[in-house]
């Protein structure tokens, strides 16, 4: 039997998909977008408006389907999926490119040093408790010592570092020790003052980026800002008596910094205020008064007399004594 | 100019992070703006393009007193506030009646905008047939040798694909789900009247400028004895009759920086530029383990189920 004339029957039977144009069309499967740029015929278009637009429409859209079902396919469980190819035809964006990340402190000297960054897990191990703890947060591992109900206590607790070396005597070395010492608080603090710290840095960071994504405009209003408050605290009175400008932002935490000839009047000033540096007294200390021994030894003559009378004979034992105390 | 807001909460946070540039950007917002006397024909236009671009399209439903070929700042706040770069501006007077504005924006500042009439107008609701689902991505078809040659017509033809297509960089599509195509077609003129050179880039008045036909199919496919199938339309709505009018082309300057290229690693683009896959992991065996969440059950409900000594029962 002779299959071939009903094959070719049913051949004719399905429409073709191949379309002929003079220019080939432009095809961009990335935006899924057919650009026919043939010579549209005039006299189809006056004739039937509809079916000129439409026909024109499939053959178009027959060349884009092909192309489409030509592109690599991925099966998926929701059927055959086309990746498409980058667009050819550009559009333009609806935002600026995203700017490049500041890089901070530690990423520089990280990548500088050759440092690899490594995640740091949530949880740490506990091996007293032979469980997982959260690093911070609630429960952390980072306020243990704050939420356990009993410290022990080190033998040097409440001593600031380095004092065991200073070989003091027992009344100064109790001078220096923190009897109040709180082995609670002082892990807190320590806690509170990291954070702090890396607050810090932080906020350091973002002032650098700042300064650095700044225009020239933005960088010489900055400067001249800054020059015209250095200047505006500069007079004998730190700006207290400076004429307002209208429309003049009111200085913050500006401290003027003074020179090193006026550091070092005002410190002698204050440790002249404070009585520490005064002279000390002739010929003795605190606990021996030398002119009132002699005062009491010589009777009231002098250390001329004393030093006669001392050459006469022996001084008196109650002399001796007072002399040595 | 909005004032720049800092997040009070991780919420928010992630909302603004949303909005900052990508280098892969998300398809453009259209607002739909309704003029100080829109008309019905203009009210119907942008209902239906508004059902085509849905999801990504905001309505705005009271009418506003803008011209934005005059003063484009209210666009700009708009742009700014919803975070949408394209706009569609509908518009209705005597001078210009049944008037749309095509308008978009890069970095919240107008880049062009370009100006249609409406004179023939079939709704979508007027054709019956199923219609294309919301946010599924349509075929663009343009037919003309003006649009690689007219200034006027690149334009809209770039207007146009920002607004329907979603160009999407290592996506991919559905090949049994592609449903509707939209077909722009440029009037022909006499042969005669295109070989002396009317038509072009010198004529630019909009007495001269052709007409264009905006026709929605919905796309089917029959058997062709082949993998690739036989493609056939249908009308789906909405059919448009437009007539150009005014334009602003692009500022070069500003156009320049719109047209910048990221750079975009090979690699990011297979393994989807960043975009987070969720609770997915492949484990030491190199299998894909997906997490799910199990919400607390409620034992409450399986001590209902039960029969219980009448002692022990919570009453």
């Amino acid at each position: 039997m002779d299959v071939s004339s009903i094959i070719a029957s049913e051949q004719t039977k399905q429409k073709s998909i191949t379309v002929e144009k003079e220019i080939p069309v432009e095809v961009d499967p990335g935006l899924l977008t057919v650009t026919d740029l043939n010579l549209l015929d005039y006299d189809t278009y006056k004739q039937n408006l509809e079916e000129f637009l439409r026909s024109t429409a499939r053959d178009g859209c027959q060349i884009l389907v092909t192309s489409l079902f030509s592109l690599p396919v991925e099966s998926t469980p929701e059927g055959p999926l086309a990746k498409l190819p980058e667009p050819q035809t550009q559009l333009p964006r609806s935002k600026p490119l995203p700017k490049p990340k500041a890089v901070t402190k530690w990423e520089k000297f990280a990548a500088a040093k050759g440092i690899q960054k490594t995640k740091r897990d949530k949880k740490v191990f506990d091996e007293e408790k032979q469980e997982w703890l959260n690093r911070w947060g609630r429960d952390g591992k980072n306020r243990e010592v704050e939420q356990q109900w009993l410290t022990e206590l080190p033998n040097n607790a409440g001593t600031v570092s380095g004092l065991f070396h200073l070989h003091l005597s027992r009344t100064e070395f109790l001078f220096y020790l923190d009897v109040d010492y709180d082995p609670i608080k002082a892990s807190r603090e320590e806690r509170k003052n990291r954070i702090a710290k890396n607050e810090k840095q932080r906020m350091r960071n973002i002032e650098h980026a700042d300064r650095a994504q700044a225009t020239p405009a933005e960088d010489r209003k900055r400067t001249i800002e800054k020059t015209l408050a250095v200047s505006r605290m500069s007079t004998a009175s730190m700006g207290k008596f400076e004429k307002h400008l209208d429309g003049e932002k009111k200085l913050q935490g500006v401290k003027r910094k003074a020179t090193e000839q006026e550091r070092k009047s005002a410190l002698a000033i204050a440790s002249k205020l404070d009585g520490s540096s005064k002279k000390p007294k002739p010929g003795g200390d605190d606990v021996l008064n030398v002119r009132k021994a002699i005062r009491s030894l010589s009777k009231g003559k002098g250390s001329s007399a004393l030093v006669r009378n001392s050459q006469k004979g022996k001084p008196t034992a109650r002399g001796k004594a007072k002399a040595k105390r | 100019m909005l004032r720049t807001i800092k997040p009070k909460n991780a919420r928010s946070k992630r909302v603004l992070d949303a909005r900052e540039p990508k280098e892969v950007e998300d398809p453009r917002t259209a607002i739909f703006v309704r003029g100080s006397h829109p008309g019905e024909k203009v009210m119907g236009v942008m209902k239906d393009l508004m059902s085509l671009k849905r999801p990504n399209a905001i309505s705005f439903s009271k009418k506003n007193d803008i011209r934005p070929f005059e003063d484009a700042s209210s666009l700009e706040f708009w742009a700014q506030k919803n975070d949408a770069s394209f706009f569609v501006v509908g518009h209705s007077n005597k001078k210009r009646p049944d008037g749309i504005i095509f308008a978009r924006t890069f970095d919240g500042k107008v880049l062009d905008m370009c100006e249609v009439g409406v004179e023939e107008y079939v709704p979508i609701s007027a054709i019956p047939g199923p219609k294309a689902s919301p946010g599924h991505t349509p075929l663009m078809h343009f037919a003309s040798e003006l649009f690689d040659a007219h200034p006027r017509y690149m334009q809209l033809k770039s207007l146009l694909l920002d607004l329907f297509s979603a160009g999407e960089i290592g996506g991919g599509i559905y090949l049994k789900g592609i449903e509707h195509v939209i077909s722009v077609t440029i009037a022909p003129t006499p042969s005669t009247a295109s070989a002396s050179g009317v038509v072009g880039p010198a004529a630019d008045s909009s007495s001269i400028l052709p007409k264009v036909y905006l026709r929605t199919y919905t796309v089917s496919f029959q058997k062709s004895g082949q993998r690739t199938p036989y493609v056939s339309l249908s009308p789906h709505g909405p059919s448009l009759d437009l007539v150009m009018r005014r334009n602003t082309d692009p500022d070069p300057a500003l156009l320049q920086l719109a047209m910048k290229k990221p750079k975009l690693k090979k690699k990011d683009i297979e393994s989807g530029l960043g975009k987070r896959k969720r609770n997915q992991e492949v484990d030491d065996m190199g299998d894909l383990r997906g997490r799910i969440h199990v919400p607390k059950q409620d034992l409450s409900a399986l001590d209902r189920s039960t029969k219980r000594a009448k002692a022990l029962r919570k009453e």
